[in-house]
This record gives C-alpha cells, structure tokens and sequence, in this order.
C-alpha cells in the first residue's frame, strides 16, 4: 500500500474517533479559550498594548493546545497497543507519521477557528490581512505539528511520559513559535509584505525540515 | 492467495534486553502446514520469540528466513503475510470491533469485506458494532483473534491465544487454528494450555531460560513439558 493510501487511511481512522468522542477538539479548544479570556482580563489595557499581546497570546494558546492534542491523539495508540497493530501492518513507516499529523493537523485547525475570531474580539483586531495571518498560522502549525508528532511518538513505546515528552518537545518547536509570534507582531504592527516574507521563508523551511525528518526517522525512532 | 512460505528458519536467536537474556540462540525450522506449540514457564522468552518472528523485536544476533525472505531486508513483504495476536488486543477502544476490522483489512490491503466474512466465522454476537470499550474479556480476545487473521497470514502467531475464552470460544479457536493449518501456514502458538496443546499440536517445543530445551511430536511431549 502507497504511503499517501494508508497515511489516508490511518488519517481517516482517527477523525472517526474523534467525530465519535470529540475529545481532543473539545478540551483543546476549550483550553485554549482560557488562556485567550484570561489573558486579554488580565492584560488588557488599551488598544495599542492589546495589538502588541495579541500575537504572543495566539501563539501560546496554539502551542499548548497544540501539545495537548498531539499527546493525547498518541494516546490513543498507546491504549491496547494499537500502536504495534500499526507496526505489523505491511505500510512504509512513514505513513504512521504522516497519518497521525494528518489528522492533529485538522484537530488544531479546528482549535484555529474558534481561537483567531475570538482573539480579534478580546484584543481589538482588525483582520484586514486575514490571507496573511492564515498563512502564517498554518506554517506555525505545520511544523509544530511535524515536530510534536514526531517526538510525541516517543512516549507510545518507550516509558517516557507526557509531562517528559513536553519538556523534549517545547525547546524543539521554538523556533516555529518565534518566527510565528514575530511575523505576526510585524503584521498586527502594520509591517509591510515585504518584511513578513523572511519570516515565511523561516517557517517554511522549518516545515520542510520537520516533514522531511519525520518521515526519515521515524522508522529509526520506533525500532527497539 | 497462496501461501507465500515453506517454511521458516530460525536461526541461533539472541535476543538481549538490557543484561536479560530473553533469547539465548534458539534455532528452529517452522514448516508450513504445521502447529508448532511453544511451552515453557514464565519469563523463557516465548513472547520474545513470537516477537522476534513478528519484526516487532530486533533480534540482538541470529536470523529469521521467510521462505526466500530475510526478516530484516525484506521486513514490509513479509509483513503482508503475517498475523498476530499478542497479549494485548491492538483495537481502539472507542471504534467497533467491526470497524477495527475493516480498518487493518484496509492498511493489509485487502478488501474490506474481508473484515464481514471474519465476523460470519467466528459467529461474533451483536457486539461487533458497539465500540470495543464495551466489550467483556471473551469478546476482546475473539475480535483480536480475528483481527489476526484480516490478511489471510502464511505465518500465524498467537500468544496465549485462549486467554478469557469459554469452552465454546476455545473450541471455535481449536477449529480456527486447524482451518489455517490446513490452507499450508505455518502456525506457531503459544500456550499454557496443556488441552488446547494436545488439540492443535503437530509439534511442541519447550523453552526454558531463552533456550530450545525440547523439541518433538505433538503427543510425545507431555513428559518433557513437565520435567
Ligand atoms: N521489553 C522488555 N524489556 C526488558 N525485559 C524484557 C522485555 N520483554 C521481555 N523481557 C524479559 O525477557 C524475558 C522473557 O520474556 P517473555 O515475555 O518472552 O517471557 P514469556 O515466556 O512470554 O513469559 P510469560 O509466560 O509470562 O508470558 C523475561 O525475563 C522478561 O522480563
Ligand atoms: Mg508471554
């Protein structure tokens, strides 16, 4: 079976579970309202200042949200150790990794929706680069995503744990978290393309180095 | 499909675990056509074995023939003939036993109908479309069994394969194991199960600390399992 099939399939797998359960969506989003109601209570001054929290506000109700769902959609293959049904099946190894950030992808997405309008509430914004601020988002999430499902895979056979995976995989997805926090400071501020572009070209290229190392290693990382 | 295997060679396993020495250089053939049990107390490496057959484990040294496949070169080829059940179920818990099912039947690429003819075998009740959270032991084990089965296996693993089943479970799980002996696979089965030994084995071995310390005909080994 080809790697985009069964990555497919496997996506496709747990959406099934999740449109079942509603878990992951439901708790992360839920979380993530918090940390936004929370801090525009606690930091909300003016309009300027709202403009300059907003982003550092977005990005960590991302990045928490974000680990929250990736470690409990690894969860889920931990339990009964399906995980190890997924092992024997005759798939490249690869399409484990790709179907699960397939499907944490869509889950943070969900979060996403619910997250930017609510943030333009509480924080006064005008989405007038709404394109821009999407485009930013989703190279943010793709390569957290990349990075926390790669790393997240750890905890479902070793005997690392959540709380010892987060400490792992926080430092690892910095680099997306501040060209994401920054670009979008530079955009709220008014900073023309031009000077968001090298920041695109950041979190695209993270991107691409956590796919490519996903897909590479996680043969390696699995085997005992 | 045909049976992809002739036989499988096992050949001086070590397997290590950290100072543990699970394995300590078991060589055996496997011929197809045949229920090979494998006996031995706790802790002797029978699962680490059946691991080792499954690709699951990495053997420290030693090697597995597939037929004409070598376990680690050719390991995704010969993964598309295997079927496993562990101790643990591999199902997800908040999916039916039915969709379990058809979800492997899809990453083995087989037909999803596949998945309805294994229900109609093993005669499952209704509870093959509630999610697998619900279901009993007994229940558990007769879907994983199935789920073991999904690719039509030319190598069939089971690990304490009885575990939770009643008489009438154990009887179909007798019938089942003869079934896929006689389409030419080759069946290793791991038990306790002094009964369901006698029923199925063509030939038992016993392991004991890692090692092949008996090895004969189905009948014979009574004796040498007890001493
Ligand atoms: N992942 C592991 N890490 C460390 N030691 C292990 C691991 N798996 C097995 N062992 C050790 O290897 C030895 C063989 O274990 P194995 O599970 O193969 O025994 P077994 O014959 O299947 O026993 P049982 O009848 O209890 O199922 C044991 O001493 C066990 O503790
Ligand atoms: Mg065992």
């Amino acid at each position: 079976m080809s790697l985009v099939r069964a990555a497919f399939v496997i996506a496709a797998k747990d959406l099934r579970i999740e449109a079942r359960t509603r878990e992951i969506t439901l708790v992360t989003t839920f979380f993530a309202v918090l940390v936004v109601v929370l801090s525009s209570l606690s930091f909300y001054l003016d309009r300027n200042l709202a403009v300059r929290i907003a982003p550092g506000v977005l990005w960590v109700s991302v990045a928490f949200a974000g680990l929250l769902a990736v470690l409990r959609s690894w969860g889920r293959e931990r339990e009964h150790d399906a995980m190890r049904g997924l092992l024997l099946s005759p798939i490249p190894r690869g399409a484990i990794f790709f179907g699960k950030a397939i499907g944490n992808l869509l889950f943070l997405t969900v979060v996403e929706l619910v997250l930017v309008p609510l943030v333009a509430v509480f924080f006064h914004l005008e989405l007038d680069h709404l394109g821009t601020l999407a485009l930013l988002l989703a190279l943010g999430t793709f390569g957290f995503v990349a990075a926390g499902t790669l790393f997240g895979a750890l905890g479902v056979r070793s005997n690392a744990r959540d709380l010892s995976l987060s400490v792992v995989i926080f430092p690892l997805i910095t680099p997306a978290l501040l060209g994401g926090v920054v670009a979008t400071r530079e955009l709220f501020a008014g900073a023309p393309w031009v000077e968001i572009a090298g920041w695109v070209q950041i979190l695209a290229a993270f991107d691409l180095v956590f796919f490519g190392a996903g897909w590479l290693l996680f043969d390696a990382l699995l085997s005992d | 499909m045909a049976v992809a295997f002739a036989e499988v060679r096992v050949k001086k396993l070590v397997k290590l675990y950290g100072r543990t020495r699970a394995l300590a250089g078991v060589s055996l053939t496997l011929p197809a056509g045949a229920v090979t049990v494998v006996e031995g107390p706790n802790g002797s490496g029978k699962s680490t074995l059946l691991h080792c057959l499954a690709l699951l484990a990495k053997p420290t040294s030693g090697s597995i023939a597939f037929g004409t496949l070598d376990g680690r070169a050719h390991a995704r080829q010969v993964r598309r003939h295997l079927g496993v059940l562990t101790h643990a179920s591999m199902l997800y818990p908040d999916l039916t036993g039915r969709e379990n099912l058809r979800f492997y039947a899809e990453l083995h690429g087989v037909p999803t109908s596949r998945a309805d003819e294994l229900c109609a075998r093993f005669e499952v009740g209704r509870f093959i479309d509630r999610a697998v959270r619900t279901y009993s032991r007994g229940q558990l084990q007769r879907v994983a069994l199935a789920r073991a089965l999904v690719a039509r296996p030319s190598l069939l693993l089971l690990d304490e394969p009885s575990t939770g089943l009643d008489t009438l479970g154990v009887q179909r799980l007798v019938e089942v194991v003869r079934a896929e002996r006689d389409r030419g696979a080759v069946v290793v089965l791991v038990t306790h199960d002094d009964e369901l030994s006698r029923q199925v084995a063509d030939r038992r071995v016993l392991l004991r600390r890692g090692r092949l310390v008996f090895d004969g005909e189905g009948s014979v080994v009574a004796e040498g399992a007890a001493s």
